[in-house]
Order: C-alpha cells, then sequence, then structure tokens
C-alpha cells in the first residue's frame, strides 16, 4: 500500500511513466514540484495541457505543427524540391542546427522493422511518394532530390534502401541521396570500428 | 578468468535503443545460448562500441556478469561486421529473418554451438553474395535451423505408419511427410517441394537447391508447421518482394 496521500501517489505514477524516469526519480520530481510555488508547478501543467491541444502533425511533411502546416513547410524561403526524410521529428533539430540544409522535410514516424511487425504501410512512406510524384505546388519546381536521413542503425538503413528501391521505380527523374557514414570529428581512428571506418574509406573525398 | 566476467564469441540479434544513451542487446552465442546483455553509453556518437553493437555483428566480447538476466558489455572487437549485406534490402531482410528465427527457436541459454556456427554461415553467405537471400536459401537454414534444435521433419517415409511409398502431404502434427492413407491431419506436399526438402537438408548451406514458387511455397509451410508442433514457435513468413537484377543503388549528386 502506498504511504502517500492519493493525489501525490497519482503524480508519482504519472511521472514515472516518461522515458528514463524510474521510481525513486519520479518521486523526487513529485516532491520537487510541491515544493514549487504555485504559479511555477502549473506553469508546467498550463505547457503540458497547450502543447496537447494546441500541437498536430504537418498536413505536408508530418513535421510537429501549430497549424495546418509546420514553420518549415510555411517558410516560402525553404527549397521545395530538395525533401529530406527523417524518422521522427526530433531528427529535425540536428539537421536544423547544421544550418547545411534549405529544403523540405518528410517524417515517417519511425523505421522499417519486419521482425517488429513494422512495415511499409505503418509508416508515411505512400505520403512520400505521393509528395515525389504529385504535382507540385503552383508556382513551384517539382521535387528533384530526396535525402534519406534516416538513422545509420539497421532498421534506418533497411528504411533508407526500402525507399530508394521503390523511388527509382516510381520516380526515376528524382535524384535519392543518403547522409554520408563516417567518422565522429575529434574521434581517434584507433577507436573507429570496422564498418564505420570502412564506409569512411569508401567514401573518401578528394582534397583540392 | 573470473567467475564475474564471460569473454566469448557472439552474434547481435537484436538490439534496442534503452534509457537516454544505451542498448540491449540480444546476443547469440555458442556455450551460452542467448544471452541479453546492456551495452552502456552506445548510442553516444563518440561510444567506443561504435556500429560494433548493430545487429548482424559476428563479435568477441566481454561480458560482465549480473545475478540478474542482463549482463554488461564491457568490450567488443569485431570478428565479422558484415558490411555488404547492408547495402541491399534483400539482404538486409533474409539477415532480419535469420536472427529473428534464432531468437524465436533458441530462447535459452542452453549452449548450441551447431546454431552459433549456422548462423555465422548463413551471415557470412549473405555477406557474400546476395543469391543467399532468395526465398529457396532462406528456407534451407530455417530447415537446418530445425534440425540442429533437434526438430528434425521425417521425410524418408510416413511419419504416422512408416510407409514410404505415396508420400503426399505433410503434417506438421504428425512430424513429417504422410501417405495418402494418413493424410487427414496434412496439407498437401508436391513431389518437387518433398525434393527441394531432402535437398536442402542434403546439401551444405551455400549450395540450398532451387524449386518453384509453388513448391518454396509449400516447403515453408512445412518448416512452419514443424516448427509450430515441435517447438511451440511461430516463425515469421518469408517475405516475398518482387526482385531487382540488382539492388538499389544511391547516388551523389553533382
Ligand atoms: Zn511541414
Ligand atoms: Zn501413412
Amino acid at each position: 500500500m502506498s504511504t502517500f496521500a492519493p493525489p501525490v501517489q497519482r503524480l508519482i505514477t504519472e511521472l514515472g511513466k516518461l522515458p528514463g524516469i524510474g521510481g525513486r526519480t519520479a518521486q523526487r520530481l513529485a516532491f520537487h514540484l510541491l515544493r514549487a510555488s504555485e504559479e511555477d508547478a502549473l506553469a508546467l501543467a498550463d505547457a503540458i495541457r497547450e502543447v496537447k491541444s494546441r500541437i498536430g502533425l504537418c498536413e505536408v511533411c508530418f513535421n510537429l505543427a501549430d497549424g495546418p502546416r509546420c514553420r518549415i513547410c510555411s517558410d516560402e524561403r525553404r527549397d521545395a524540391a530538395v525533401v529530406c526524410v527523417v524518422e521522427e521529428p526530433s531528427d529535425i533539430i540536428p539537421i536544423e542546427r547544421t544550418h547545411e540544409f534549405h529544403g523540405r522535410y518528410h517524417v515517417l514516424g519511425g523505421a522499417l522493422s519486419p521482425i517488429d511487425g513494422v512495415d511499409p504501410e505503418d509508416l508515411r512512406i505512400a505520403e512520400l511518394y505521393r509528395r515525389v510524384t504529385g504535382e507540385p505546388e503552383e508556382g513551384r519546381d517539382p521535387i528533384r532530390e530526396v535525402v534519406l536521413a534516416t538513422n545509420p542503425t539497421t532498421t534506418g538503413e533497411a528504411t533508407a534502401l526500402h525507399i530508394a528501391e521503390q523511388l527509382r521505380e516510381k520516380a526515376p527523374q528524382v535524384t535519392v541521396t543518403r547522409l554520408a557514414s563516417g567518422l565522429p570529428v575529434g574521434a581517434d581512428l584507433e577507436y573507429a570500428d570496422e564498418l564505420t571506418l570502412g564506409r569512411a574509406l569508401a567514401g573518401r573525398r578528394a582534397l583540392s | 578468468m573470473s567467475r564475474r566476467s564471460l569473454r566469448t564469441e557472439a552474434i547481435v540479434l537484436r538490439s534496442i535503443r534503452y534509457g537516454e544513451a544505451d542498448r540491449i542487446l540480444h546476443l547469440y552465442t555458442p556455450e551460452h545460448g542467448r544471452v541479453g546483455a546492456i551495452a552502456k553509453g552506445a548510442r553516444r556518437t563518440r561510444s567506443r562500441f561504435g556500429a560494433r553493437l548493430e545487429p548482424f555483428f559476428h563479435l568477441s566480447v566481454n561480458l560482465h556478469l549480473s545475478r540478474g538476466d542482463l549482463h554488461t558489455v564491457t568490450s567488443a572487437d569485431t570478428l565479422a561486421a558484415h558490411g555488404r549485406l547492408r547495402e541491399r534490402a534483400d539482404t538486409l531482410d533474409a539477415a532480419a529473418r535469420a536472427c529473428d528465427a534464432v531468437a524465436r527457436l533458441f530462447e535459452t541459454d542452453d549452449p548450441s554451438p551447431a546454431v552459433f556456427h549456422l548462423l555465422a554461415n548463413e551471415l557470412r553467405l549473405l555477406d557474400g553474395d546476395p543469391v543467399h537471400a532468395r526465398p529457396a536459401a532462406q528456407l534451407a537454414f530455417r530447415l537446418k535451423l530445425l534440425v540442429a534444435g533437434g526438430f528434425t521433419p521425417q521425410l524418408a517415409s510416413c511419419a504416422s505408419c512408416g510407409e514410404s511409398d505415396h508420400l503426399s502431404g505433410f503434417s506438421g502434427a504428425a512430424g513429417g511427410v504422410v501417405c495418402t492413407a494418413c493424410e487427414a491431419s496434412a496439407f498437401p506436399l508436391s513431389e518437387e517441394a518433398h525434393g527441394f526438402l531432402v535437398a536442402a537438408l542434403g546439401r551444405p548451406l551455400a549450395e540450398a537447391p532451387d524449386a518453384g514458387d509453388r513448391a518454396l511455397r509449400q516447403a515453408e509451410r512445412a518448416i512452419a508447421e514443424t516448427a509450430e508442433h515441435h517447438a511451440h514457435v511461430h516463425l515469421r513468413p518469408l517475405a516475398r518482394v518482387r526482385r531487382h537484377q540488382s539492388g538499389p543503388t544511391i547516388r551523389v549528386p553533382g
């Protein structure tokens, strides 16, 4: 039986459902909130409520959006002819931080994993094909490049290969690219694993 | 070797994201069967494990043993990365299904070096030539896996009455091929499918026989029913994708 009053126990239970939060941490956070000012604690509750009621998925790319379209799809300066395919909305953030990509995105909602029962129809892959093969919006160029930026994991690779194969059939005019695989800057060669180092060698570039 | 640690060869069957930056691995080892292990910090870009803990890696690992189910990976050296099988959708899919079949059929820590070497061989073949990803070759692997687990289907004579002629069906419940008189709980197995099963058992994995699509479907069903009746395991069906002459290529612009 719980030693806490039911509302406290309920808070601990809810916090414990968050990823990476165990029972002890949930308890610590609950007591932190109990000690915090009413204003601070309710600000958190309001933020959660607002995000749940106002944030949905972009109708074009399935990124998080507070309207029908996300900020990137509504930005006229972004190149609509280049689409970067990612697994999750959270993958957009690190790519945006590079300031190297000026196109738009397409969020799949996961990666293919036949043994876990995640098949192409469970992801937004058909929507991608429709986007690539469909008529461009008025005054816009058709899509000319799809950048596959799924994670460099086994499931991410499987997803990229599957999409590349399908796009080659459905849209042969579109260039399909994959993020290069290589060594993390600042790492020692000595500690590099063979797969990563092998790909870094295969993808080496001439220095001019 | 101290009793708290273990150095062993292992093949990564599965790698699951866990917590902030960790991975939980399902490993298959020759002497300790299936082993669960956690690799702390494995998802950080600067992790010393790098890509080594991805599925299909054949490794030499050091495990710190804990009393519970989950050991801790303290080091991992690559014996085979199988980089080429990762470059094609069909070989990647065949490797995933091979590892999944091993994970399902061999869940315990019972040692089975034969299973380990069969899986290592399958991954090496898939890495060497995509021809080994064709359905017939994948079925030959599954059949050999059943044999390694002691679930060999009877193929020489009727599994019900011993009759060696008029073999026309297959019954997972009976444990193999059955004759026309014993067909009640069986499904029809063509001569071609029967021949395929016999040849697949008799030949090395690298020389898996071929058969027509219908025969392969029957062979797949025979293998699936054997796994269900005798190992109580459901094997995922093979992927039936349209095949291309070559794998997809990823072009670099400019
Ligand atoms: Zn959008
Ligand atoms: Zn019989």
